[in-house]
């Protein structure tokens, strides 16, 4: 079975004078590691979906069952346990907790998952060295490049030892070499930690970089394909 | 953790958090300053009476203060004070003649309440031999020297070392004259007082009433606030009188002072009340500018219940630090007063007529202090609920979109 099962999925806004349709059922699966862009334009249901996978918001129809949790299943503050343990999460801005340093802000998640200290501490320590921060470690974000402060971001969605990252377009607020380096990056962790990534983006570079990408376009999907040979050239 | 990320954030918008610490601290600094103010005009209302006249703990024959006559007097009053200055907590007592008559110059004359006393017992008790603004307390070998209020002489037209007859009735209803020699004039701030009160020695009473009789014995105690304790001692041990204590015999005195309390408890009340909206308007706003900082929270697992313990815990923070900030402020300055006083002598007419010395020493009780810290954190609580509700109902979903 999937890590991730998606069945059916619809989102219907009806805020709008016309009802939207941002995502028009879409069936997807994601495997355990697997390194997977959903991409499309602006408007095109990304944040939308990943949304639901992530269980901020709730489909108007259709299931998402993430390693046999089925998230319609889940009261609303079930699901925010259950993202704590099982989601790590990365987002365009507003990663981080602007009063506390890289370091409190990776241990922070940990604490939250009332994990122990020392345990804190070693993990905190050991991800920021990963995403090439250790030197960075007691900044504030102030203190810390758009890039550096992406990067901590993932050593925070790490931090929580989820079942998967999301990143919604976590490359879109940077330029094309922080861009470049955090995908890098994100690559690199996805293969040393066997670390399941679905991440956003309407970059057309980063096509080539994924594994799998999703093409979504009104909501719907037009293309799903497993992009093989790029990653062999690294 | 918690803790640490509510007080770190309370100072992202120094600005901010500083307008509103500034509003809690002199809103309770005026608070208590006031309140403070009460208390000591209260206090002196109460120590200028009991120092007048009142004393802490009077003693009578049962129907005396009803009747006021003059058969109604106490027994065995020798034996009782002897009992009465016995006791450790006591620290003095004196025996009163008081008798209801007339004064009469060649020119005029007035009803009066004649208390004979002994000098040295009475002056222990209380302290009109501070209140002379003419001649001396009883200090001239004269003949029945006498000492009245200024404003009697002035009522009388009598001058120091003026003649003064005193006419009164003894038991069987016969009536003495007995004719005074004024060696001091007293002011107490009270007119009805020194307009109506004269006092001689007991002895040249005893002598025209042909026997002692004590009305009234005065009782001044150690430590006030035991005056209830010794009252009840008291009355345990001594029969066939009535002992009472200054809250009885002048409740109004004692209702002011409940009443002051009351009132400084209502008045900070009402700042609070003010500066909670204040405090509310600052979190609200606090919470309005981190809506994307709380809903990343709440996305990446932060439990609502937490996100809501840490906006109170933040409005919470603020609060006690104003407040105890306040606090300190309105501690230090009013143990300056305490110590110091407060000159009030540009009002001192109006207080004067309330029976209150125009040096006031403002204070308050040291157990306001933690009423009053309990009462900030109740309307920080009060204060924290809106935005913390507001906090707690952040859509992660909207609140993650960049787009907002
Ligand atoms: N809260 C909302 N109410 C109404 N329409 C929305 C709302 N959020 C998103 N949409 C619409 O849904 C569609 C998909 O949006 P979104 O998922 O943000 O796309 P993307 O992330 O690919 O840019 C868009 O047409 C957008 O306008
Ligand atoms: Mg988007």
């Amino acid at each position: 079975m999937a890590l991730i099962e998606i069945n059916s999925l619809h989102k219907t806004y009806n805020t709008t004078a016309v009802p939207v349709h941002a995502v028009n059922n879409v069936t997807l699966h994601i495997e355990k590691e697997e390194f997977t862009a959903v991409v499309g334009p602006s408007g095109s249901g990304k944040t939308t979906l990943l949304n639901m996978i992530g269980g901020l918001d709730q489909p108007s129809e259709g299931e998402i069952i993430i390693d046999n949790t089925n998230l319609n299943k889940l009261s609303t503050s079930a699901k925010v346990d259950f993202r704590l343990h099982n989601i790590g999460f990365i987002f365009q801005a507003y990663n981080l907790i602007p009063v506390f340093t890289a370091r409190e802000n990776v241990e922070f998640i940990m604490l939250l998952q009332k994990r122990p200290k020392k345990e804190r501490e070693e993990r905190s320590n050991e991800l920021l060295k990963a995403v090439g921060l250790q030197d960075r470690m007691h900044n504030r974000p102030s203190q810390l490049s758009g890039g550096q402060q992406q990067r901590v971001a993932v050593a925070r969605a790490l931090a929580s030892r989820p079942n998967f990252v999301l990143a919604d377009e976590p490359t879109a607020n940077l330029d094309s070499v922080s861009a470049e380096s955090l995908l890098d990056l994100m690559e690199q962790l996805n293969r040393t930690y066997q670390t399941t990534f679905i991440f956003s983006t309407h970059d057309d570079r980063v096509i080539k970089r994924a594994r799998r990408v999703v093409t979504l376009r009104d909501g719907k999907i037009d293309y799903d394909k497993q992009n093989v040979q790029t990653v062999s050239g690294e | 953790m918690l803790t640490a990320l509510a007080w770190k954030n309370i100072w992202r918008n120094k600005k901010r958090s500083a307008i509103i610490l500034i509003a809690i601290i002199f809103g309770l600094w005026g608070g208590l300053l006031s309140g403070g103010v009460m208390m000591g005009m209260s206090e002196s209302m109460i120590q200028t009476a009991v120092n007048r006249y009142l004393a802490h703990i009077q003693i009578h024959a049962p129907d005396f203060r009803k009747q006021q006559d003059i058969g109604l007097y106490i027994d065995n009053a020798e034996e009782i004070l002897t009992k009465i200055r016995a006791h450790d907590s006591i620290e003095s007592a004196s025996g009163r003649c008081r008798l209801n008559g007339m004064a009469a110059s060649p020119t005029s004359t007035f009803g009066v309440r004649i208390l004979g006393i002994d000098p040295h017992d009475e002056k222990k008790v209380t302290r009109i031999q501070d209140k002379m603004v003419r001649g001396q307390y009883f200090n001239s070998d004269r003949r029945n020297p006498i000492i009245i209020g200024q404003k009697l002489a002035d009522r009388l037209n009598l001058k120091m070392h003026s003649k003064i007859v005193l006419s009164f009735s003894d038991l069987q209803g016969n009536i003495h004259y007995l004719a005074c020699r004024i060696v001091g004039l007293f002011n107490t701030a009270s007119s009805r007082f020194d307009e109506g009160t004269v006092y001689v020695h007991s002895a040249d009473l005893f002598r025209s009433l042909g026997q002692p009789l004590i009305h009234e014995i005065a009782v001044r105690v150690k430590k006030e606030d035991q005056v209830s304790l010794i009252r009840d001692k008291l009355n345990l041990q001594l029969t066939g009188v009535s002992v009472q204590t200054w809250k009885t015999l002048a409740p109004e005195l004692a209702f002011i002072s409940d009443m002051m309390l009351q009132f400084t408890y209502l008045f900070v009340a009402i700042i609070l009340f003010a500066l909670l909206f204040g405090i509310t308007n600052t979190m609200l706003m606090a919470v309005m500018e981190r809506i994307h900082e709380l809903g990343m929270l709440i996305s990446i697992g932060m439990k609502r219940f937490k996100v809501f313990l840490m906006i109170l815990i933040e409005t919470v923070f603020l609060s006690i630090s104003g407040g105890l900030g306040g606090m300190a402020l309105g501690w230090i300055t009013l143990t300056y007063f305490t110590i110091n006083g407060l000159d009030l002598t540009i009002i001192a007419t109006s207080l004067e007529s309330f029976g209150s010395s125009t040096m006031l020493y403002p204070f308050l009780p040291l157990h306001m202090y933690l009423i009053l810290t309990i009462m900030v954190l109740l309307a920080s609580t009060m204060a924290a609920l809106y935005p913390a509700w507001k906090a707690v109902k952040i859509e992660p979903a909207e609140a993650v979109r960049t787009e907002m």
